[in-house]
């Protein structure tokens, strides 16, 4: 059974009088596990279907199941308790919150979560920081962190959690070749450690390698979707 | 808990926005504690010196004439014999009676002349009743059997008059007719109720009476009683005048202070009007700050959607950080306001600052008001400006937790 499953999924904004469809009838099949990256030129609908698969946002057509579990027409409330307990997200920008810690960081993640004990908890938070490499660095704040080190403790943050499914929307955009590297790397070493399953989108070839399923993404239309290794 | 936590650390962002809002708040806190701490310290002396300087705690007068007062008529006055004024004295609680005759005169000083009231009292009864004599700066209270006047130091300084010096009062009899009173200054008075100062001029009643030609006639009887228990004593007197017969009324000060009463609480009204438009300033400051803030964290917003979090865990930290606004605000202005008022009750805030005595507003104090302590309305304004500063975050709150996650994480 596949963790995800996309059928004939569409989502049209309008634009004032004007219809713009971004996702033109996808249908795609994720097994848990996956290493997978979308490619694309932009444009070419690769966040919407990260918002979609992330149940951020909802088809206009189609129909999405997670787990076996039809999310496409769920509430908000229902959606944000399905991203709460089973979906990770490692945004571009990082998006940490600057007046907390790398742990409180990801310490924030665990508390919607985990209601286990606060010294499990703590040791869970620093065992995800030590994973990533950011042992020593627990006390600094994002303005005391290099981009490489902030974009780690987002990793953290989406992997604290345990989620089936991690979503990066161009993790590695705002690094240089060789911590978009670093980066990459940790993200491949936690899926093949926790068998967790990662979608990324990414314009950069260098981070596309280390991939296992490669979907190109093409005015809104999957157009290949190729598996290797 | 977290999201507690998340709130406060939030405070330590844009400090200087947050400071400036928290200053609007302290310095409204300050605004109404010290105008509440002036504005009790002033009715609390504009009462005391009604009560001691002018009409004692009761005063007994004809309704008719009570009616008319303001005018100084010699009409329906209050003809004493020993039987009333034993009988009022005896009654519980009662422990002065003065008897007093007011009228209209002309002060003269042989080159000018100024309209004043006239006061004939009765030396030893007026000392059992008021505490006017310990206000004497120059010269004595006239003794009994004295043809002596005492006046204030502002009229003394008006009409160029010294101690020791003879005025003449020019006043119309009960008939109509023109009458002099000629006597010696025999003491300057400095009161505390500015009305003393300003255009009294108090004579013995015996001169008085026989000036004016009515007999051993007396506008009113003031009374001093048991502080507090004026009412209820101002009833029986009422309730055993009627029970003699007698066409006569006894009425609290605070019937004699209505003008007094109903100007502070005008006063009140006003300075709980300013306070809204400050408090109301500051709820604007937190709107706008929870307002500036959600937009400024739109993809921290987004972030947290996507974590899963709910509209009202998101809506819980904005709260935080507002009422953590509130209640800094709040803790600032009462400590500033605690200064205000320690000084305010230990030096007092002199009129001097608004060109004169209060007796030119209207209110009976002469140069300085004091303060005083309203502990009640230190935990009502804290208690108030957090619940303010909670409630006002609620809607931008919702507002900014309600953003699409998707447009709020990219920004759209």
């Amino acid at each position: 059974m596949a963790l995800l499953e996309l059928n004939k999924v569409k989502k049209i904004y309008q634009q004032g009088k004007i219809k713009v469809p971004a996702l033109r009838g996808v249908d795609l099949e994720i097994e848990e596990g996956e290493f997978a990256t979308i490619f694309g030129p932009s444009g070419s609908g690769k966040t919407t279907l990260l918002n979609m698969i992330g149940c951020l946002d909802t088809p206009t057509e189609g129909e999405i199941r997670l787990n076996d579990k039809k999310v496409s027409d769920l509430s908000k409330k229902a959606l944000a308790m399905i991203r709460r307990y089973n979906i990770g997200f490692v945004f571009q920008s990082y998006n940490l919150i600057p007046v907390l810690t790398a742990y409180e960081n990801v310490e924030f993640a665990i508390r919607l979560t985990d209601h286990t004990s606060e010294s499990q908890m703590k040791e869970k938070v620093l065992k995800m920081l030590a994973e990533v490499g950011l042992k020593g660095l627990e006390s600094r704040r994002p303005n005391e962190l290099s981009g490489g080190e902030k974009q780690r403790v987002a990793i953290a943050r989406a992997l604290v959690k345990e989620p089936k499914l991690i979503l990066a929307d161009e993790p590695t955009a705002n690094l240089d070749s060789e911590t978009a590297a670093g980066v990459v790397d940790i993200m491949r070493k936690m899926n093949k450690e926790l068998n967790t399953t990662f979608i990324f989108s990414t314009h950069d070839p260098m981070v596309m390698k280390y991939a296992n399923r490669y979907i190109n993404l093409k005015d809104g239309m999957i157009t290949a979707d190729e598996r290797r290794g | 808990m977290f999201s507690f936590k998340l709130g406060l650390k939030n405070l330590t962002r844009q400090k200087r926005r947050n400071a400036l809002i928290i200053l609007v708040i302290a310095f409204a806190f300050f605004g109404y504690l010290f105008m509440g701490s002036v504005m009790d310290g002033m009715e609390e002396m504009s009462f005391d010196n009604i009560k001691n300087y002018d009409t004692g705690n009761i005063q007994v007068a004809h309704p008719e004439y009570w009616e008319d007062r303001d005018k100084l008529p010699l009409e329906n006055l209050i003809y004493l014999n020993q039987d009333m004024e034993e009988s009022i004295k005896n009654m519980d609680g009662v422990l002065g009676v003065s008897p007093e005759l007011r009228f209209k005169a002309n002060l003269n000083n042989g080159i000018d002349e100024i309209a004043v009231m006239g006061l004939g009292i009765s030396i030893e009864q007026y000392n059992e009743v008021f505490a006017t004599k310990n206000y004497v700066v120059e010269g004595s209270m006239f003794a009994p059997g004295e043809s002596k006047a005492v006046i204030g130091v502002s009229l003394a300084e008006l009409m160029d008059l010294k101690v020791n010096d003879y005025i003449t009062l020019l006043v119309r009899t009960k008939e109509d007719t023109f009458n002099t009173i000629d006597v010696e200054i025999a003491g300057l008075l400095r009161a505390p109720n500015p009305m003393i100062n300003n255009g009294i001029v108090f004579v013995p009643l015996d001169i008085a009476q026989q000036a004016l030609n009515v007999g051993n006639g007396v506008s009113l009887l003031a009374l001093k009683t048991v502080s507090g228990d004026e009412d209820t004593i101002a009833k029986a007197l009422t309730g055993s005048f009627k029970n003699k017969d007698m066409d006569l009324k006894a009425y609290s000060w605070k019937e004699s202070a209505e003008t007094i009463i109903a100007l502070s609480t005008a006063k009140k009204s006003g300075a709980a009007v300013i306070m809204s438009v400050v408090l109301l300033i500051g709820m604007l400051g937190i709107i706008n700050n929870v307002i500036l803030s959600a937009l400024e964290r739109t993809e921290e917003i987004g972030m947290m959607k996507a974590l899963g979090m709910r509209e009202w865990e998101i809506v819980f930290v904005f709260m935080v950080e507002a009422t953590g606004i509130g209640v800094l605000g709040g803790l600032a202005g009462c400590l500033i306001g605690y200064a205000g008022v320690s000084w305010l009750v230990k030096y007092g805030w002199g009129l001097g600052y608004i060109g004169g005595d209060g007796s030119e507003y209207g209110i009976p104090i002469l140069d300085r008001i004091y303060g005083t302590w309203n502990y009640s309305a230190f935990s009502f304004i804290f208690i108030l400006g957090v619940v303010v500063a909670l409630l006002s975050s609620i809607l931008p709150a919702y507002w900014a937790a309600k953003k699409d996650p998707v447009k709020a994480i990219y920004h759209r």
